[in-house]
């Protein structure tokens, strides 16, 4: 080895003011075992230095030397003992090698940590919102398993009211066609005069069956506490025929009454609600007679 | 009367091994200064700082047994003890590099302001050394000794190549010893 060139290299100096990470540091110390030369050069520079801190040298506070030798005369008793500093307390980290300069791997061990730290914070950050966001969706599923269902219900009690309602205007449009097309039927227009123009019901009656029906194509809604009555014309009298509803809502609508055996004419009277034994003939709406 | 004896290093040494309080007391009284003023320079705490200088002695009373004469005189062992005992506690207190840099440019000796009273063991006038390094030398030689700053850390803080700084502080030392040695 270059002795001259190791020592005027600076390595030397950085050594010796301790700048030189732990495994630089330790391979200057093999060479300064080994070579003299190199040896004397670090013992100038550890005299340089002791001199360069002398520069800073400064009286410390009185007093201190006093407790250090009042702590070293009672090092061996337990009070003693409580008043080192920590690491020297007993039983002494001997194992804690002065030697060593400053543990300069900390700072990067720490930086290190540090990141390692980050990661972790942030890996269980993320793990949290991850269950979080489970929860979340977990809910927002079973609300929409809910409300899936409900609606399925729904449809079904939809469907199963479009069933039974297709049902009821089948057998209306059937009840219609029945009429139409059995010739027994009688077709009776009665139309409204007087106050009660415009008025029209039709009143379809089978001599044969004795069915009677009706339909109030224009016919207002009755008054409140007031309901319609028909009445067949029979002898000149007027037997009652069952109570029916006027209205827009019912004038498609075919409604049932009672059966007549003959029938001159029919009447419609309004009349108080439930309907009336007899007419009340000041109330006649409506009227037709029967063709013959 | 401790004060007018003078003890050699090898008698220093055994008598510290021998746990001898004399030896302690006249180390005590010689080195003190000294190594407060390096506690004193990496802390810029004087609170903190005397703590750690007793800690300082109670280590080197205790681990006396460790002291290895091949690798320096006594005192440099004993400097070494100090300023790494003290660079410990100033990252323990989780100083960042920002404030160690700014412990330096506050630090009174660079800014020229009042000097603290100190007790120079040399001749040669403090300030008087520094005013022949340059701003930056002293900045280095700060960063690297006290406050314990990596090579790398330095050039990131200081922004400066890692190639560099290591010149840069070499040539510091080195101006630094030409000046001691004038």
């Amino acid at each position: 080895m270059d002795v001259q060139r190791y020592i005027s290299s600076g390595i030397l100096e950085s050594y010796v003011f301790g700048l030189l990470p732990d495994a630089e540091h330790g391979e200057v110390e093999t060479i300064v075992a080994q070579y003299p030369q190199v040896k004397a050069a670090v013992q100038e520079l550890q005299l340089d230095r002791e001199r360069f801190v002398q520069l800073y040298a400064m009286a410390p506070p009185a007093g201190i030397k006093d407790r250090l030798l009042d702590i070293i005369r009672k090092e061996e008793t337990p009070e003693g003992n409580s008043l080192l500093p920590e690491e020297l307390r007993a039983p002494a980290a001997a194992g804690t090698s002065r030697e060593t300069p400053v543990k300069r791997i900390n700072g990067h061990k720490s930086s290190t940590e540090k990141i390692w730290k980050y990661i972790a914070a942030a890996i269980i950050l993320l793990f949290l919102g991850s269950v979080l966001l489970n929860f979340f969706f977990f809910s927002r599923s079973t609300d929409y398993k809910s409300r899936y269902q409900s609606l399925v219900a729904a449809k079904e009690k939809l469907d199963a009211q479009k069933e039974s309602q297709s049902l009821t205007a089948h057998k209306e449009l059937q009840k219609e066609l029945d009429m139409l097309k059995d010739p027994a039927f009688k077709w009776i227009k009665l139309e409204g005069f007087g106050a009660n123009a415009g008025q029209i019901v039709t009143v379809c009656w089978n001599p044969v069956s004795r069915a009677v029906f009706l339909i109030a194509q224009a016919l207002p809604m009755a008054p409140v506490g007031k309901q319609y009555q028909l009445w067949v014309i029979r002898n000149k009298k007027l037997v009652d025929a069952g109570i029916f509803h006027g209205g827009a809502q019912v004038a498609q609508k075919i409604q049932a009454m009672k059966p007549a055996e003959a029938a001159e004419g029919f009447a419609i009277t309004l009349e108080n609600e439930g309907g009336s034994a007899q007419p009340t003939m000041d109330q006649l709406q409506l009227s037709a007679k029967v063709q013959k | 009367m401790d004060y007018h004896v003078t003890y050699t290093e090898a008698e220093l040494v055994q008598g510290l091994h021998a746990r001898d309080q004399k030896i302690f007391s006249f180390l005590y009284d010689h080195y003190s200064p000294a190594l407060y003023g390096v506690i004193v320079k990496v802390l810029n705490d004087h609170t903190l700082a005397v703590d750690v200088l007793q800690d300082v002695f109670l280590k080197i009373w205790r681990y006396a047994d460790q002291y290895n004469e091949d690798k320096g005189r006594l005192f440099t062992w004993m400097l070494n003890i100090a300023r790494n005992t003290a660079i410990d506690v100033l990252r323990s207190k989780a100083y960042k590099l920002e404030q160690k840099i700014q412990n330096i440019t506050d630090d009174v000796h660079l800014n020229g302001g009042p000097l603290t009273v100190y007790q120079s063991v040399d001749h040669l006038g403090f300030s008087k050394v520094l005013d022949k390094l340059t701003k930056e030398q002293r900045t280095l030689i700060d960063l690297a000794y006290y406050k314990g700053c990596t090579q790398e850390e330095i050039s990131r803080a200081l922004d400066i190549p890692l190639g560099t700084v290591k010149t840069r502080l070499r040539n510091a030392i080195i101006q630094l010893r030409n000046i001691l040695n004038k």
